[in-house]
């Protein structure tokens, strides 16, 4: 993939990033590859992320406090959707994500035969196993409730068009918006296809926590009473 | 005669008037709001110290002791505090998203209108 090559969609990609200054730089260096826009939200990061990023050719932005990644990815869409975008592929900011795998992406994406794709990590290559299982059980309960099977709920690798993002309106402002965006597809039978992304945990720490599942768990219940 | 519960309740109760009164001075409760806190907390030290009082009204609806009436009271009372509280923490937490969010895309508009 070079910058000559001409689209058929417009696609920029959304990357949100909190305190992620050591490894931003690897993650922006690498899609350079892809040639394609790219728009960096840094979420309130009080180390030097928002310095790193601002180095290379992005569209930085920065929420001035840290309100949660499902924000920083909603104003990172919109941000691309009001310059023309009319797909995004959102990754992550920890290196977990290769950019090799973009072109899976953009070639589904651009197909137009999907309206969301959503990265499926090889849960052998390292995933903790705590996280494994959670992973899989809220996958199961989200096919019971919403009868629809994602492998991997809450990975951050997805591409979704503009009407799907305006379709959804999505409301989560933390991890909680991945699986938001799986319930969604459901609820608006919304056109999607899943496919094997690779990946490497560099930090255990960070992530989505017990804590965390639990709220989710708690908005998968209140979305299917109110759907 | 006091009984060592009943002293722990007054000294508990003297506390919290004391607090509503210093964040009444720093301008944080407004004088209806230190009105209904005095009211509570000085009602709670007149129950701890002569639950007599309460035990006729207790029978009447229904409740065996004082002290069950005093639990049902702080129920009923601290149940709608926390949903306000709950409701509130919402309102905020989602006006701050607004205007964090609203003003990265802002920054994005500006530098998109100087390179025009």
């Amino acid at each position: 993939m070079n910058g000559s090559v001409v689209r058929e969609k417009s696609v920029f990609i959304v990357i949100p990033a909190f305190n992620e200054a050591k490894r931003i730089g690897k993650v922006l260096e690498d899609v350079k590859s892809i040639s394609l826009p790219v728009i960096v939200v840094d979420d309130g990061s009080n180390d030097s992320t928002f310095e790193q990023i601002k180095k290379h050719r992005v569209i930085a932005l920065r929420h001035r406090v840290n309100l949660g990644k499902g924000a920083a990815i909603k104003t990172g869409c919109e941000a691309a959707f009001s310059l023309g975008a009319e797909a995004i592929i959102m990754m992550d900011s920890d290196g977990q994500h290769k950019a090799e795998d973009l072109p899976k992406f953009l070639e589904k994406i651009e197909g137009g035969k999907v309206d969301i794709v959503f990265g499926s990590r090889n849960m052998n290559m390292g995933v903790p196993l705590v996280r494994f299982m959670g992973n899989k059980m809220a996958s199961v309960l989200i096919s019971f409730l919403f009868g629809v099977y994602i492998s991997d709920l809450i990975c951050g690798y997805r591409a979704l068009t503009k009407k799907a993002y305006d379709v959804m309106k999505l409301k989560s402002s933390d991890y909680g918006i991945e699986t938001e965006m799986v319930v969604k597809a459901a609820k608006y039978k919304l056109r999607y296809c899943e496919i094997p992304v690779e990946t490497i945990y560099y930090d255990k720490f960070k992530g989505v926590t017990i804590l965390d599942a639990f709220g989710i768990l708690l908005n998968v219940l209140k979305w299917r009473i109110i759907r | 005669m006091i009984l060592g519960l009943q002293l722990i309740a007054v000294i508990f109760s003297l506390i919290m008037i004391y607090f509503a009164y210093l964040h009444f001075r720093r301008n944080e409760i407004n004088g209806l709001e230190i009105l209904f806190w005095f009211i509570a907390w000085i009602g709670a030290m007149f129950m701890a110290i002569f639950p007599e009082i309460f035990r006729a009204f207790s029978a009447r609806i229904a409740i065996s002791r004082a002290f069950d009436l005093a639990m049902v009271g702080a129920f009923i009372l601290v149940i709608p505090l926390v949903y306000m509280a709950y409701v509130r923490t919402k309102r905020l937490e989602r006006k701050l998203e607004e205007l964090i969010r609203g003003e990265a895309k802002r920054t994005l508009k500006e530098k998109a209108g100087k390179k025009q």
